[in-house]
Protein backbone atom coordinates (compact mmCIF):
# COMPACT_ATOMS: atom_id res chain seq x y z
CA UNK A 1 0.00 0.00 0.00
CA UNK A 2 2.85 2.32 0.84
CA UNK A 3 4.39 2.24 -2.43
CA UNK A 4 1.58 2.45 -4.31
CA UNK A 5 1.05 5.59 -2.35
CA UNK A 6 4.60 6.27 -2.96
CA UNK A 7 4.66 5.34 -6.45
CA UNK A 8 1.59 7.92 -7.14
CA UNK A 9 2.91 10.70 -5.15
CA UNK A 10 5.98 9.86 -7.74
CA UNK A 11 3.67 10.08 -10.88
CA UNK A 12 1.79 13.28 -9.27
CA UNK A 13 5.41 15.08 -8.59
CA UNK A 14 6.45 14.48 -12.02
CA UNK A 15 3.55 15.66 -13.62
CA UNK A 16 5.10 19.22 -12.49
CA UNK A 17 1.42 20.50 -11.72
CA UNK A 18 2.11 21.51 -8.26
CA UNK A 19 4.94 23.70 -9.69
CA UNK A 20 2.20 25.19 -12.12
CA UNK A 21 0.20 25.71 -9.43
CA UNK A 22 2.34 27.13 -7.44
CA UNK A 23 3.56 29.46 -10.00
CA UNK A 24 -0.16 30.67 -10.38
CA UNK A 25 -0.62 31.37 -6.81
CA UNK A 26 2.66 33.48 -6.53
CA UNK A 27 1.20 35.69 -9.37
CA UNK A 28 -1.69 35.98 -7.90
CA UNK A 29 -0.74 36.79 -4.43
CA UNK A 30 1.53 39.36 -6.04
CA UNK A 31 -1.18 40.66 -7.73
CA UNK A 32 -3.23 41.04 -4.46
CA UNK A 33 -0.75 42.73 -2.39
CA UNK A 34 -0.43 45.46 -4.61
CA UNK A 35 -4.02 46.10 -4.73
CA UNK A 36 -4.06 45.78 -0.76
CA UNK A 37 -1.47 48.18 -0.64
CA UNK A 38 -3.01 50.84 -2.80
CA UNK A 39 -5.99 50.65 -0.78
CA UNK A 40 -3.71 51.10 2.16
CA UNK A 41 -2.36 53.83 0.49
CA UNK A 42 -5.39 55.67 -0.42
CA UNK A 43 -6.93 54.88 2.92
CA UNK A 44 -3.94 57.03 4.33
CA UNK A 45 -4.13 59.91 2.21
CA UNK A 46 -7.79 59.72 3.08
CA UNK A 47 -7.09 60.00 6.81
CA UNK A 48 -3.96 62.83 5.80
CA UNK A 49 -0.91 62.65 7.05
CA UNK A 50 -1.53 63.10 10.92
CA UNK A 51 -0.80 60.18 13.73
CA UNK A 52 -2.32 57.26 13.07
CA UNK A 53 -1.54 57.07 16.68
CA UNK A 54 -3.71 59.66 18.12
CA UNK A 55 -6.49 58.71 16.14
CA UNK A 56 -6.41 55.69 17.19
CA UNK A 57 -6.65 56.66 20.86
CA UNK A 58 -9.30 59.03 20.00
CA UNK A 59 -11.50 55.74 18.67
CA UNK A 60 -10.91 53.86 21.62
CA UNK A 61 -11.99 56.87 23.95
CA UNK A 62 -15.04 57.10 21.55
CA UNK A 63 -15.83 53.75 22.14
CA UNK A 64 -15.42 53.61 25.44
CA UNK A 65 -17.50 56.31 26.26
CA UNK A 66 -20.51 54.50 24.34
CA UNK A 67 -19.51 51.24 26.64
CA UNK A 68 -20.24 52.92 29.69
CA UNK A 69 -23.96 54.12 28.20
CA UNK A 70 -25.90 51.63 29.94
CA UNK A 71 -28.85 52.09 26.97
CA UNK A 72 -26.75 50.24 23.97
CA UNK A 73 -27.80 46.68 24.02
CA UNK A 74 -25.74 44.31 25.48
CA UNK A 75 -24.75 42.14 22.19
CA UNK A 76 -23.94 45.55 20.61
CA UNK A 77 -21.73 46.26 23.69
CA UNK A 78 -20.30 42.91 23.63
CA UNK A 79 -18.77 43.99 19.95
CA UNK A 80 -17.62 47.44 20.99
CA UNK A 81 -15.51 45.50 24.31
CA UNK A 82 -13.88 43.27 21.41
CA UNK A 83 -13.08 46.42 18.93
CA UNK A 84 -11.65 47.93 22.03
CA UNK A 85 -9.50 45.46 22.85
CA UNK A 86 -8.43 45.02 19.20
CA UNK A 87 -7.48 48.46 19.01
CA UNK A 88 -5.47 48.59 21.81
CA UNK A 89 -3.89 45.64 21.03
CA UNK A 90 -2.66 47.92 17.59
CA UNK A 91 -1.91 50.80 19.48
CA UNK A 92 0.50 48.97 22.68
CA UNK A 93 2.05 46.57 19.27
CA UNK A 94 2.74 49.70 17.30
CA UNK A 95 0.43 48.46 14.50
CA UNK A 96 -1.29 50.27 12.11
CA UNK A 97 -4.56 49.03 12.04
CA UNK A 98 -4.92 50.67 8.31
CA UNK A 99 -1.72 48.95 7.15
CA UNK A 100 -2.29 44.91 7.74
CA UNK A 101 0.30 42.46 8.10
CA UNK A 102 1.00 39.20 6.57
CA UNK A 103 -1.08 36.99 9.07
CA UNK A 104 -4.16 38.90 8.57
CA UNK A 105 -3.36 39.73 4.45
CA UNK A 106 -3.22 35.13 4.48
CA UNK A 107 -6.00 34.79 6.77
CA UNK A 108 -8.01 37.28 4.42
CA UNK A 109 -6.87 35.82 1.10
CA UNK A 110 -7.43 31.95 2.16
CA UNK A 111 -11.43 32.97 3.64
CA UNK A 112 -12.02 34.66 -0.19
CA UNK A 113 -10.31 31.73 -2.32
CA UNK A 114 -12.50 29.06 -0.24
CA UNK A 115 -14.88 29.06 -2.91
CA UNK A 116 -13.33 29.33 -6.16
CA UNK A 117 -9.68 29.84 -6.20
CA UNK A 118 -8.51 27.02 -4.35
CA UNK A 119 -11.05 24.66 -5.40
CA UNK A 120 -9.54 25.58 -8.78
CA UNK A 121 -6.29 25.12 -7.78
CA UNK A 122 -7.16 21.49 -6.53
CA UNK A 123 -9.08 20.45 -9.74
CA UNK A 124 -6.24 20.64 -11.69
CA UNK A 125 -4.85 18.38 -9.71
CA UNK A 126 -7.59 15.63 -9.00
CA UNK A 127 -9.65 15.84 -12.23
CA UNK A 128 -7.13 13.81 -14.37
CA UNK A 129 -5.44 11.55 -11.60
CA UNK A 130 -7.50 8.38 -12.66
CA UNK A 131 -8.98 10.18 -16.66
CA UNK A 132 -5.10 10.76 -17.60
CA UNK A 133 -4.44 6.82 -16.94
CA UNK A 134 -7.12 6.25 -19.34
CA UNK A 135 -6.23 8.54 -21.91
CA UNK A 136 -2.48 7.94 -21.95
CA UNK A 137 -3.69 3.89 -21.59
CA UNK A 138 -1.02 3.04 -18.67
CA UNK A 139 -4.51 1.83 -17.01
CA UNK A 140 -3.96 -1.60 -18.13
CA UNK A 141 -0.59 -1.90 -16.74
CA UNK A 142 -1.59 -0.48 -13.72
CA UNK A 143 -4.63 -3.04 -13.40
CA UNK A 144 -2.39 -6.17 -14.87
CA UNK A 145 -0.41 -6.21 -11.62
CA UNK A 146 -1.81 -8.33 -9.00
CA UNK A 147 -3.18 -5.54 -6.62
CA UNK A 148 -7.14 -5.25 -6.05
CA UNK A 149 -8.63 -2.49 -8.25
CA UNK A 150 -9.72 -0.80 -4.91
CA UNK A 151 -6.30 -0.85 -3.64
CA UNK A 152 -4.90 1.04 -6.73
CA UNK A 153 -7.86 3.46 -6.19
CA UNK A 154 -7.38 4.59 -3.05
CA UNK A 155 -3.55 5.04 -3.18
CA UNK A 156 -4.49 7.30 -5.84
CA UNK A 157 -7.14 8.86 -3.23
CA UNK A 158 -4.69 9.30 -0.39
CA UNK A 159 -2.15 11.17 -3.31
CA UNK A 160 -4.89 13.22 -3.70
CA UNK A 161 -5.69 14.05 0.06
CA UNK A 162 -1.65 14.35 0.62
CA UNK A 163 -1.37 16.90 -2.52
CA UNK A 164 -4.84 19.05 -1.18
CA UNK A 165 -2.84 19.49 1.79
CA UNK A 166 0.28 20.41 0.38
CA UNK A 167 -1.59 22.82 -1.77
CA UNK A 168 -3.22 24.41 1.34
CA UNK A 169 0.09 24.97 2.60
CA UNK A 170 1.98 26.68 -0.40
CA UNK A 171 -0.76 28.70 -0.80
CA UNK A 172 -0.35 29.65 3.32
CA UNK A 173 3.12 29.94 2.83
CA UNK A 174 3.45 31.99 -0.34
CA UNK A 175 0.84 34.77 0.65
CA UNK A 176 2.30 35.08 3.89
CA UNK A 177 6.01 34.96 2.40
CA UNK A 178 4.85 37.87 -0.46
CA UNK A 179 2.60 39.97 1.30
CA UNK A 180 5.38 40.00 4.54
CA UNK A 181 7.51 41.66 2.71
CA UNK A 182 5.47 44.27 2.09
CA UNK A 183 2.95 44.35 5.42
CA UNK A 184 5.73 43.27 7.64
CA UNK A 185 5.48 39.91 9.60
CA UNK A 186 3.77 40.55 12.54
CA UNK A 187 0.29 39.85 14.05
CA UNK A 188 0.34 36.41 14.92
CA UNK A 189 -1.17 37.09 18.71
CA UNK A 190 -3.60 40.01 17.37
CA UNK A 191 -7.04 39.11 19.31
CA UNK A 192 -9.62 37.79 16.85
CA UNK A 193 -12.85 37.10 17.93
CA UNK A 194 -15.25 34.06 17.54
CA UNK A 195 -18.06 32.72 18.14
CA UNK A 196 -21.06 35.29 16.26
CA UNK A 197 -24.68 34.06 15.78
CA UNK A 198 -26.51 35.29 12.90
CA UNK A 199 -30.18 34.99 13.47
CA UNK A 200 -33.53 35.80 12.50
CA UNK A 201 -33.16 38.55 15.07
CA UNK A 202 -29.64 40.12 13.44
CA UNK A 203 -26.09 40.26 14.49
CA UNK A 204 -26.09 38.47 17.77
CA UNK A 205 -22.50 38.54 19.89
CA UNK A 206 -23.18 36.91 23.60
CA UNK A 207 -21.56 34.18 23.20
CA UNK A 208 -18.02 35.75 21.48
CA UNK A 209 -15.08 35.37 22.81
CA UNK A 210 -11.43 36.38 22.00
CA UNK A 211 -8.49 34.13 20.82
CA UNK A 212 -5.28 34.69 19.23
CA UNK A 213 -4.57 35.56 15.57
CA UNK A 214 -2.43 32.34 14.75
CA UNK A 215 -5.40 30.16 16.48
CA UNK A 216 -8.18 31.52 14.08
CA UNK A 217 -5.86 31.05 11.11
CA UNK A 218 -5.39 27.18 12.16
CA UNK A 219 -9.26 27.51 12.26
CA UNK A 220 -9.74 29.30 8.90
CA UNK A 221 -7.20 26.43 7.20
CA UNK A 222 -8.31 23.73 8.46
CA UNK A 223 -12.17 24.27 6.82
CA UNK A 224 -10.39 25.22 4.12
CA UNK A 225 -8.86 22.11 3.68
CA UNK A 226 -12.25 20.47 4.27
CA UNK A 227 -13.90 22.38 1.83
CA UNK A 228 -11.27 21.17 -0.46
CA UNK A 229 -11.28 17.57 0.20
CA UNK A 230 -14.77 17.55 -0.80
CA UNK A 231 -14.07 19.56 -4.03
CA UNK A 232 -11.31 17.39 -4.61
CA UNK A 233 -13.69 13.86 -4.14
CA UNK A 234 -15.91 15.38 -6.38
CA UNK A 235 -13.45 16.24 -9.47
CA UNK A 236 -11.67 12.83 -8.38
CA UNK A 237 -15.00 11.31 -9.00
CA UNK A 238 -15.55 12.80 -12.49
CA UNK A 239 -12.06 12.00 -13.01
CA UNK A 240 -13.43 8.39 -12.33
CA UNK A 241 -16.71 8.75 -14.46
CA UNK A 242 -15.04 10.66 -17.67
CA UNK A 243 -12.24 9.53 -19.40
CA UNK A 244 -11.47 12.86 -20.82
CA UNK A 245 -9.91 15.34 -18.27
CA UNK A 246 -10.95 18.34 -20.59
CA UNK A 247 -14.67 17.59 -19.98
CA UNK A 248 -14.17 16.72 -16.60
CA UNK A 249 -12.63 19.87 -15.58
CA UNK A 250 -15.00 21.36 -17.73
CA UNK A 251 -18.17 19.62 -15.34
CA UNK A 252 -16.42 20.70 -12.12
CA UNK A 253 -15.70 24.53 -13.71
CA UNK A 254 -19.10 24.91 -14.47
CA UNK A 255 -20.41 23.66 -11.32
CA UNK A 256 -18.21 25.99 -9.24
CA UNK A 257 -18.88 28.96 -10.96
CA UNK A 258 -22.83 27.91 -11.12
CA UNK A 259 -22.28 28.44 -7.14
CA UNK A 260 -20.27 31.34 -7.18
CA UNK A 261 -23.13 32.70 -9.30
CA UNK A 262 -26.05 31.69 -7.13
CA UNK A 263 -24.92 32.19 -3.87
CA UNK A 264 -25.06 35.69 -5.00
CA UNK A 265 -28.61 35.53 -6.05
CA UNK A 266 -30.22 32.97 -4.50
CA UNK A 267 -32.03 33.74 -0.98
CA UNK A 268 -35.47 33.28 -2.34
CA UNK A 269 -34.94 29.60 -3.44
CA UNK A 270 -33.93 28.10 -0.05
CA UNK A 271 -33.86 24.30 -1.16
CA UNK A 272 -30.75 25.38 -3.22
CA UNK A 273 -28.69 25.02 0.12
CA UNK A 274 -29.05 21.30 -0.08
CA UNK A 275 -25.87 22.14 -3.38
CA UNK A 276 -22.26 21.77 -2.09
CA UNK A 277 -21.13 24.99 -4.11
CA UNK A 278 -23.12 27.07 -1.87
CA UNK A 279 -22.04 25.44 1.50
CA UNK A 280 -18.38 25.96 0.35
CA UNK A 281 -17.33 29.29 2.10
CA UNK A 282 -17.58 27.58 5.79
CA UNK A 283 -15.13 30.35 6.79
CA UNK A 284 -17.90 32.53 7.10
CA UNK A 285 -19.37 30.79 9.64
CA UNK A 286 -16.13 31.72 11.97
CA UNK A 287 -15.91 35.42 11.13
CA UNK A 288 -19.57 35.85 11.28
CA UNK A 289 -21.00 37.41 7.89
CA UNK A 290 -24.16 35.97 6.72
CA UNK A 291 -24.46 33.19 5.33
CA UNK A 292 -26.50 33.02 1.33
CA UNK A 293 -29.40 31.79 2.32
CA UNK A 294 -30.80 32.16 6.16
CA UNK A 295 -31.00 29.43 8.61
CA UNK A 296 -27.65 28.15 7.22
CA UNK A 297 -25.49 27.22 10.40
CA UNK A 298 -21.85 25.51 10.19
CA UNK A 299 -23.08 22.40 11.65
CA UNK A 300 -25.84 22.49 8.86
CA UNK A 301 -23.12 23.18 5.88
CA UNK A 302 -20.84 20.48 7.35
CA UNK A 303 -23.37 18.02 6.72
CA UNK A 304 -24.21 19.07 3.42
CA UNK A 305 -20.37 18.60 2.45
CA UNK A 306 -20.16 15.20 4.22
CA UNK A 307 -23.04 13.89 2.09
CA UNK A 308 -21.55 14.99 -1.07
CA UNK A 309 -18.38 13.45 -0.06
CA UNK A 310 -19.64 10.08 1.19
CA UNK A 311 -21.73 10.06 -2.18
CA UNK A 312 -18.83 11.07 -4.33
CA UNK A 313 -16.51 8.59 -2.43
CA UNK A 314 -19.01 5.67 -2.75
CA UNK A 315 -19.40 6.27 -6.49
CA UNK A 316 -15.83 6.21 -7.18
CA UNK A 317 -15.12 3.19 -5.60
CA UNK A 318 -18.12 1.40 -6.70
CA UNK A 319 -17.27 2.09 -10.52
CA UNK A 320 -13.95 2.29 -10.64
CA UNK A 321 -13.84 -1.58 -9.40
CA UNK A 322 -17.06 -2.79 -11.63
CA UNK A 323 -16.22 -0.67 -15.04
CA UNK A 324 -14.85 -2.32 -17.78
CA UNK A 325 -11.40 -1.63 -19.30
CA UNK A 326 -10.67 -1.25 -22.50
CA UNK B 1 13.24 10.33 -17.97
CA UNK B 2 14.99 7.63 -16.32
CA UNK B 3 17.22 9.80 -14.43
CA UNK B 4 15.24 12.42 -13.58
CA UNK B 5 12.79 9.84 -11.89
CA UNK B 6 15.43 8.52 -9.78
CA UNK B 7 16.76 11.98 -8.63
CA UNK B 8 13.37 12.92 -7.59
CA UNK B 9 12.29 9.38 -5.25
CA UNK B 10 14.01 11.14 -2.58
CA UNK B 11 12.49 13.93 -2.57
CA UNK B 12 9.27 12.46 -3.68
CA UNK B 13 9.34 10.63 0.11
CA UNK B 14 10.35 13.83 1.92
CA UNK B 15 7.31 15.74 0.04
CA UNK B 16 4.74 12.74 1.19
CA UNK B 17 6.02 12.70 4.53
CA UNK B 18 5.25 16.37 4.46
CA UNK B 19 1.89 16.15 3.15
CA UNK B 20 1.17 13.45 5.50
CA UNK B 21 2.31 15.88 8.29
CA UNK B 22 0.46 19.02 6.93
CA UNK B 23 -2.59 16.46 6.26
CA UNK B 24 -2.79 15.59 10.14
CA UNK B 25 -2.24 19.48 11.20
CA UNK B 26 -5.11 20.83 9.10
CA UNK B 27 -7.18 18.03 10.09
CA UNK B 28 -6.22 19.05 13.52
CA UNK B 29 -7.16 22.89 12.58
CA UNK B 30 -10.55 21.39 11.15
CA UNK B 31 -11.80 19.06 14.36
CA UNK B 32 -10.11 22.22 16.48
CA UNK B 33 -12.79 25.14 14.27
CA UNK B 34 -16.33 22.75 14.35
CA UNK B 35 -15.22 22.13 18.50
CA UNK B 36 -14.69 25.54 19.22
CA UNK B 37 -17.80 26.60 17.07
CA UNK B 38 -19.97 23.71 18.76
CA UNK B 39 -19.13 24.32 22.34
CA UNK B 40 -19.87 28.43 21.32
CA UNK B 41 -23.25 27.18 20.75
CA UNK B 42 -23.67 25.35 24.02
CA UNK B 43 -22.71 28.10 25.77
CA UNK B 44 -25.11 30.19 24.46
CA UNK B 45 -27.85 28.50 25.23
CA UNK B 46 -26.06 28.00 29.11
CA UNK B 47 -25.80 31.71 28.97
CA UNK B 48 -29.48 32.35 28.17
CA UNK B 49 -30.89 30.47 30.61
CA UNK B 50 -28.88 32.12 33.43
CA UNK B 51 -29.44 34.99 32.42
CA UNK B 52 -33.68 34.71 32.58
CA UNK B 53 -32.86 33.04 36.23
CA UNK B 54 -31.36 36.64 37.34
CA UNK B 55 -34.24 38.27 35.73
CA UNK B 56 -36.63 36.86 37.81
CA UNK B 57 -34.53 36.89 41.25
CA UNK B 58 -34.66 40.63 40.29
CA UNK B 59 -38.38 41.17 40.17
CA UNK B 60 -38.98 39.25 43.42
CA UNK B 61 -36.74 41.43 45.27
CA UNK B 62 -38.76 44.28 46.37
CA UNK B 63 -36.22 46.62 48.24
CA UNK B 64 -33.39 47.49 46.06
CA UNK B 65 -29.93 49.99 46.44
CA UNK B 66 -30.31 53.09 44.17
CA UNK B 67 -26.66 54.93 43.62
CA UNK B 68 -26.56 58.02 41.12
CA UNK B 69 -23.28 58.63 40.07
CA UNK B 70 -22.81 62.45 38.63
CA UNK B 71 -19.61 64.49 37.64
CA UNK B 72 -16.33 64.21 34.71
CA UNK B 73 -14.77 61.47 32.53
CA UNK B 74 -13.71 59.40 36.43
CA UNK B 75 -17.27 58.36 36.51
CA UNK B 76 -17.86 58.02 32.67
CA UNK B 77 -15.32 55.48 32.93
CA UNK B 78 -12.37 57.23 30.94
CA UNK B 79 -9.39 54.97 29.72
CA UNK B 80 -10.39 51.69 31.45
CA UNK B 81 -10.44 49.07 28.61
CA UNK B 82 -13.82 47.56 29.90
CA UNK B 83 -15.56 50.65 29.87
CA UNK B 84 -16.80 50.14 33.70
CA UNK B 85 -15.08 52.57 34.88
CA UNK B 86 -14.70 52.95 39.41
CA UNK B 87 -18.54 53.08 39.00
CA UNK B 88 -18.70 49.60 37.38
CA UNK B 89 -16.19 47.91 39.44
CA UNK B 90 -18.04 49.62 42.71
CA UNK B 91 -21.34 48.14 41.59
CA UNK B 92 -19.48 44.76 40.65
CA UNK B 93 -18.33 44.57 44.03
CA UNK B 94 -21.83 45.75 45.61
CA UNK B 95 -23.87 43.25 43.85
CA UNK B 96 -21.29 40.56 45.02
CA UNK B 97 -21.89 41.55 48.62
CA UNK B 98 -25.64 43.11 48.86
CA UNK B 99 -28.81 41.03 48.85
CA UNK B 100 -30.65 43.64 47.47
CA UNK B 101 -30.39 44.15 43.46
CA UNK B 102 -28.72 46.65 43.20
CA UNK B 103 -29.79 49.61 40.29
CA UNK B 104 -26.58 52.36 39.37
CA UNK B 105 -27.25 55.51 37.25
CA UNK B 106 -24.47 56.93 35.97
CA UNK B 107 -24.81 60.35 34.75
CA UNK B 108 -21.30 61.33 34.26
CA UNK B 109 -20.11 63.51 31.47
CA UNK B 110 -16.43 63.49 30.26
CA UNK B 111 -15.04 66.92 30.40
CA UNK B 112 -17.53 68.25 32.87
CA UNK B 113 -16.25 71.11 35.10
CA UNK B 114 -18.19 72.24 38.45
CA UNK B 115 -19.98 74.95 36.95
CA UNK B 116 -21.75 72.63 34.20
CA UNK B 117 -22.42 69.95 37.17
CA UNK B 118 -24.25 72.00 39.27
CA UNK B 119 -26.41 73.05 36.09
CA UNK B 120 -26.49 69.37 35.59
CA UNK B 121 -27.51 68.62 39.27
CA UNK B 122 -30.37 71.80 38.82
CA UNK B 123 -32.06 69.90 36.31
CA UNK B 124 -35.35 68.31 37.33
CA UNK B 125 -34.68 65.12 36.17
CA UNK B 126 -31.29 64.80 37.87
CA UNK B 127 -33.43 66.23 40.55
CA UNK B 128 -35.77 63.32 40.74
CA UNK B 129 -32.90 60.90 40.36
CA UNK B 130 -31.02 62.03 43.10
CA UNK B 131 -34.28 62.19 45.44
CA UNK B 132 -34.68 58.44 44.94
CA UNK B 133 -30.37 57.35 45.41
CA UNK B 134 -29.33 55.86 48.79
CA UNK B 135 -25.37 56.44 47.81
CA UNK B 136 -24.62 59.70 45.68
CA UNK B 137 -20.73 59.33 43.68
CA UNK B 138 -19.33 62.86 43.00
CA UNK B 139 -15.81 63.21 41.17
CA UNK B 140 -15.29 66.58 40.03
CA UNK B 141 -12.82 69.23 40.02
CA UNK B 142 -10.55 67.26 37.75
CA UNK B 143 -11.26 69.06 34.54
CA UNK B 144 -11.37 72.56 36.63
CA UNK B 145 -7.93 72.59 37.77
CA UNK B 146 -5.84 70.66 35.04
CA UNK B 147 -7.33 71.51 32.22
CA UNK B 148 -6.01 68.92 29.96
CA UNK B 149 -3.12 69.46 31.79
CA UNK B 150 -2.72 73.31 30.70
CA UNK B 151 -3.01 74.45 33.98
CA UNK B 152 0.01 72.89 35.39
CA UNK B 153 2.31 73.31 32.71
CA UNK B 154 2.57 76.79 32.50
CA UNK B 155 2.08 76.79 36.49
CA UNK B 156 0.87 80.06 37.71
CA UNK B 157 0.05 80.12 41.95
CA UNK B 158 -2.23 83.35 41.20
CA UNK B 159 -4.22 81.64 38.39
CA UNK B 160 -4.83 78.40 40.37
CA UNK B 161 -6.03 80.68 43.34
CA UNK B 162 -8.41 81.99 41.42
CA UNK B 163 -9.68 78.88 39.37
CA UNK B 164 -9.71 77.17 42.82
CA UNK B 165 -12.25 80.09 44.22
CA UNK B 166 -14.48 79.66 41.41
CA UNK B 167 -14.81 75.60 42.22
CA UNK B 168 -14.91 75.71 45.90
CA UNK B 169 -18.26 77.81 45.25
CA UNK B 170 -19.67 76.07 42.81
CA UNK B 171 -18.93 72.87 45.11
CA UNK B 172 -20.62 73.71 48.02
CA UNK B 173 -23.25 74.79 45.88
CA UNK B 174 -23.57 71.27 44.26
CA UNK B 175 -23.49 69.42 47.51
CA UNK B 176 -25.90 71.54 49.08
CA UNK B 177 -28.32 71.10 46.24
CA UNK B 178 -27.53 67.66 46.50
CA UNK B 179 -28.28 67.52 50.58
CA UNK B 180 -31.25 69.35 50.28
CA UNK B 181 -32.84 67.19 47.76
CA UNK B 182 -32.25 64.16 49.73
CA UNK B 183 -31.50 64.88 52.81
CA UNK B 184 -31.09 60.94 53.76
CA UNK B 185 -28.48 59.37 51.29
CA UNK B 186 -25.07 59.14 51.55
CA UNK B 187 -22.82 61.62 49.52
CA UNK B 188 -19.39 60.55 48.45
CA UNK B 189 -17.42 62.63 46.84
CA UNK B 190 -14.13 61.49 45.31
CA UNK B 191 -10.65 63.87 45.65
CA UNK B 192 -8.46 64.47 43.25
CA UNK B 193 -5.15 62.13 42.56
CA UNK B 194 -1.94 63.92 40.70
CA UNK B 195 -1.27 62.58 37.32
CA UNK B 196 1.52 64.51 36.46
CA UNK B 197 3.73 63.37 39.78
CA UNK B 198 6.49 62.13 38.18
CA UNK B 199 7.11 64.91 35.39
CA UNK B 200 9.57 67.42 36.25
CA UNK B 201 7.59 70.10 38.82
CA UNK B 202 5.62 67.06 40.40
CA UNK B 203 6.38 68.37 43.58
CA UNK B 204 4.90 71.85 42.91
CA UNK B 205 1.82 69.87 41.37
CA UNK B 206 1.46 67.55 43.90
CA UNK B 207 1.65 70.59 46.65
CA UNK B 208 -1.36 72.47 44.61
CA UNK B 209 -3.49 69.11 44.52
CA UNK B 210 -3.28 68.44 47.76
CA UNK B 211 -4.29 71.86 48.82
CA UNK B 212 -7.30 71.70 46.67
CA UNK B 213 -8.46 68.22 47.93
CA UNK B 214 -7.56 69.92 51.38
CA UNK B 215 -10.12 72.21 50.36
CA UNK B 216 -13.00 69.99 48.97
CA UNK B 217 -12.98 68.14 51.98
CA UNK B 218 -13.62 70.89 54.19
CA UNK B 219 -16.35 71.44 51.87
CA UNK B 220 -18.02 68.20 52.37
CA UNK B 221 -17.27 68.39 55.98
CA UNK B 222 -19.83 71.19 55.94
CA UNK B 223 -23.07 68.79 54.91
CA UNK B 224 -24.58 66.05 56.88
CA UNK B 225 -23.34 62.35 55.97
CA UNK B 226 -21.18 63.46 53.34
CA UNK B 227 -17.65 61.59 53.26
CA UNK B 228 -15.06 63.05 51.54
CA UNK B 229 -12.72 59.90 49.27
CA UNK B 230 -8.98 60.36 49.29
CA UNK B 231 -7.61 58.99 46.32
CA UNK B 232 -4.15 60.98 45.90
CA UNK B 233 -2.52 58.53 48.11
CA UNK B 234 -3.24 55.32 45.76
CA UNK B 235 -2.00 56.99 42.54
CA UNK B 236 1.31 58.50 44.41
CA UNK B 237 3.59 55.51 43.79
CA UNK B 238 4.09 53.92 40.17
CA UNK B 239 1.60 56.48 39.42
CA UNK B 240 2.23 55.45 35.66
CA UNK B 241 1.35 51.75 37.09
CA UNK B 242 -2.54 52.72 37.18
CA UNK B 243 -2.88 55.59 34.25
CA UNK B 244 -3.86 55.03 30.88
CA UNK B 245 -2.16 55.73 27.79
CA UNK B 246 -3.33 59.19 28.01
CA UNK B 247 -1.15 59.88 31.14
CA UNK B 248 -4.32 61.60 32.48
CA UNK B 249 -7.19 58.95 33.46
CA UNK B 250 -6.68 55.69 35.67
CA UNK B 251 -6.44 52.17 33.61
CA UNK B 252 -8.43 49.72 34.67
CA UNK B 253 -6.29 48.66 37.73
CA UNK B 254 -6.82 52.62 38.76
CA UNK B 255 -10.73 52.36 38.78
CA UNK B 256 -10.44 49.02 40.72
CA UNK B 257 -8.42 50.90 43.05
CA UNK B 258 -10.88 53.71 43.75
CA UNK B 259 -13.36 51.15 43.65
CA UNK B 260 -12.27 49.23 46.84
CA UNK B 261 -11.91 52.29 48.40
CA UNK B 262 -15.19 53.86 48.02
CA UNK B 263 -16.31 49.83 48.51
CA UNK B 264 -14.69 49.53 51.79
CA UNK B 265 -16.72 52.57 53.14
CA UNK B 266 -20.11 51.32 52.56
CA UNK B 267 -22.08 50.61 55.17
CA UNK B 268 -25.03 47.67 54.57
Amino acid sequence: MNKLIQNEMLKLLARKRLIVVGIILSILVVLFTYAQYQTVQTQLKKLGTTDWRTTLQQQIIDTQNRLSNSRIPDDFKKELEVRVKQQQYYLDNDINPAEPGAPSFTKEFMENSIDLLLPLMIMVIASDLVSSEFSMGSIKLLLTRPVKRWKILFSKYVTLLLAISLIIAMMGMISYLISGVVFGFKGWTAPEFIGFQITEAGFDASGASIIPQWQFILMDFGVVWFAAVVVGTLSFMVSVLIRSTAAGMGIILALLIAGAILSNMVSSWTSAKYFFMLNMRLTDYLNGSPPPIEGMTLSFSLAVLTVWWLLALFISFGVFTKKDIY
Amino acid sequence: MCEVFILKKPLSIVITALSAVLLCVWLGGFLYAVQTNLNVQADESKNTSQDTGKKSQAVNNEKDLKVVAVGDSLTRGMGDETGKGYIGYLTDEMKAKSKKPVIVQNLGISGQKSDSLLAQVKTYSVTRQLKEADYILITIGGNDLFQGGQTLVDFQPAAVKSIQQKYLHNLEAILSHVRSSNSGAVIFLVGLYNPFIELENGKDTSQVVREWNYKSAEAAAKQIKTVYVPTFDLFELKVNDYLYTDRFHPNSKGYRLIAERVAALLTW
